[in-house]
């Protein structure tokens, strides 16, 4: 299948490229830095000279809350914007440069073409998510107690469907402009949109961003769930990447 | 003022910095084996060296050219 | 082995072709010769299937172009007019990738990465990133990539233009090569190129076939001799000249300074009568020559006319 064979050389770019180091690095980060924030921050506060004598007391020892949630903020702000970032030339750039049509002048389909480059991409967030959670569950068992690492697993499951939400949307981007600069404006349009129609009071139950709350109350050993959440954005998936083969298909590039 | 609660976490810190330090050389080993970057190489070099973090990956982004 | 039936292409309101007809036959090795924008890189394109034509039919190696994209690919060889590849491979790389996609076995791909290195001279340059080749060894490791597979039907446009005179000596060596092994198509506005290198030509001009025929038969039906003779004494020549329009064999007499040339209209009679002319009037000729028109001349000459109608 030259489906694999593409996604081998997909892999391959995005390790040539420093792509993988990037996403690897930066998650990480955030992992090992957000349960250490939560910890030191109430004692950075109380170390500020010239604090109430009250005051002090009232600031809250830090709990596992606080470091999933600083986790769960951090994630969905960096992760969110390296998945567009990582994203947006992807297409353009093959484009602009001709490597695009030396590729499709071989036996590469236009679709392999782009769900490769949609699958590599995956790979990149989920090597680095992988990472970054296994940094953070330990620095958590440091610092505060184990979490349970069945529904941790859960909450960064869900967390990399976001962020592939946001490469799929960001490739349609990516396929429809002409110029790398289109794309950047379109990709970062296309950010704002689907973070605003997200935070629409009914709309937004299907959108992406629920499933950051819903994986941090399971990851803290609460109930919840909520589907509708994940099939929109499974399905946010699929209808950016059809759209986006349907604008490439008879794209000439 | 009371520092020492917070020394204890110090050592929490150095994989955070080896990742920085790795990222750093990464960012400037590639600045130097390239041709050509969008501006001054020299410019590069300071963004990266004195921008913590922030700066390889602005490098990254948005500082190679094609060759 | 390639079919192309009134084909046109519009962007907008700019017609790149208008109604082109071309045949070229298995084996021949194709000059496409055209002004620049006359449509030679929108007519490779449409071949490659990467660009689709407003209306008209084209088949290649006997796949019609409105079918299947990826059966014509294993059939075809593209170079484009600027070879584009990833910076972070080297050619070697580069080449084995394509040879993996084209279903090669790991050391069918061995022997012919090699091969192929060989003979674009690249071999050396083997295992160095792509990203800072030159323009020529882009061109040539293009031309290698193209033939990976050893395709029936080679396309090439303007693969020599960026070259220098070396390196174009080079590739057209290369095509020259390729003769017995697949078809080639290429195209250029370099006719000299042409003119080594092909033995069918094809003239193109505002997306349509001006004329297509064996490089022999075009020069022979297009290409009227011309006789050009150096004088000693400008004001004889001028006066030679004037006498020299008036006869019937003489289609245009053109003088400057002492150089007068002829075009023929009876090449056979213009032969002897130039001559005998000119020893009548008593002329002292430094030189005196039956010049063969270069393809440029015929190409120049054809799409003027063209331009006329």
């Amino acid at each position: 299948m030259n489906f694999f064979i593409v996604l081998r050389k997909e892999i391959t770019e995005q390790w040539r490229t420093k792509r993988l180091l990037i996403v690897a690095a930066v998650l990480v980060l955030f992992g090992l830095a957000s349960p250490l924030l939560a910890k030191v921050t109430p004692d950075l506060l109380k170390s500020i000279p010239d604090m109430p004598p009250g005051l002090a007391d009232l600031i809250p020892a830090p709990t596992l809350a606080d470091a999933v949630g600083q986790y769960i903020k951090n994630m969905s702000q960096f992760g969110i914007l390296l998945a567009v970032l990582m994203s947006m030339g992807v297409v353009t750039q093959e484009k602009e440069r001709g490597t695009a049509a030396m590729m499709l002048t071989h036996p590469v389909s236009r679709l392999t073409f782009l769900l490769t480059k949609f699958a590599a991409l995956g790979f990149t967030f989920a090597v680095s998510l992988a990472a970054a959670a296994l940094g953070c569950w330990y620095y958590t068992l440091l610092l505060f107690e184990a979490l349970p690492w069945g529904t941790f697993l859960a909450l960064n499951g869900l967390m990399l469907i976001v962020f592939l939400v946001y490469v799929a949307v960001t490739l349609f981007c990516s396929a429809l402009a002409r110029t790398q600069g289109a794309s950047a404006g379109l990709s970062f349009a296309g950010l704002v949109l689907v973070a605003g129609i997200g935070s629409v009071p009914r709309i937004g139950e299907y959108f992406p961003g629920q499933l950051f709350n819903w994986g941090g109350t399971l990851a803290l050993g609460g109930e919840a769930s909520n589907w509708p959440a994940l099939w929109g954005s499974l399905g946010l998936i699929v209808i950016s990447l059809t759209a986006a083969w349907l604008v490439f298909r008879h794209q000439e590039t | 003022m009371d520092f020492s609660e917070i020394q204890q976490y110090i050592p929490f810190l150095i994989p955070v910095l080896i990742i920085q330090l790795a990222l750093m050389i990464a960012a400037l080993v590639d600045l130097i084996r390239r041709e050509h970057t969008r501006g001054p190489k020299w410019v590069w070099a300071l963004v990266i060296v004195l921008a913590n973090y922030i700066g390889p990956i602005i490098y990254f982004v948005a500082g190679r050219k094609d060759e | 082995m390639i079919q192309v039936e009134n084909l046109h292409k519009h962007y907008g309101a700019v017609h790149a072709l208008d109604g082109l007809t071309m045949t070229v036959k298995p084996g021949v090795v194709y000059g496409f010769l055209g002004p620049n924008g006359a449509g030679k890189t929108t007519t490779l394109r449409i071949l490659t299937g990467l660009a689709r034509p407003t209306s008209g039919r084209a088949s290649v190696a006997g796949i019609d172009l409105s079918s299947d994209g990826r059966a014509l690919s294993r059939h075809i060889g593209y170079l484009p007019e600027e070879p584009a590849f990833y910076p972070w491979m080297t050619p070697r790389e580069f080449l084995d990738y394509l040879g993996r996609l084209h279903g090669l076995s790991s050391t069918q791909r061995t022997a012919r990465v090699k091969e192929l290195l060989d003979l674009v001279n690249l071999a050396e340059a083997g295992k160095r990133r792509i990203g800072g080749f030159s323009r020529g060894m882009r061109q040539r490791l293009g031309f290698a990539a193209a033939l990976v597979h050893r395709p029936e039907v080679l396309l090439l446009d303007e693969p020599v233009s960026a070259l220098d005179p070396s390196g174009r000596k080079e590739v057209l060596d290369l095509i020259e090569g390729l003769r017995e092994q697949c078809t080639v198509l290429m195209s250029s506005h370099i006719l000299a190129d042409v003119e080594r290198v092909c033995n069918v030509v094809g003239i193109i001009a505002k997306g349509r076939m001006v004329v297509q025929s064996p490089r022999e038969m075009l020069m022979e039906r297009y290409a009227q001799p011309v006789f050009e003779a150096d004088g000693e004494d400008p004001l004889a020549m001028k006066r030679w000249a004037d006498l020299l329009k008036r006869q019937k064999w003489v289609a245009a007499v053109a003088v400057a300074g002492a150089t007068v040339r002829v075009t023929a209209n009876d090449v056979v009679l213009a032969r002897h009568e130039l001559m005998a002319s000119a020893a009548a009037q008593e002329l002292v000729l430094r030189r005196y020559e039956e010049l063969r028109p270069s393809l440029e001349d015929v190409f120049l000459q054809l799409v003027e006319t063209e331009a006329v109608k």
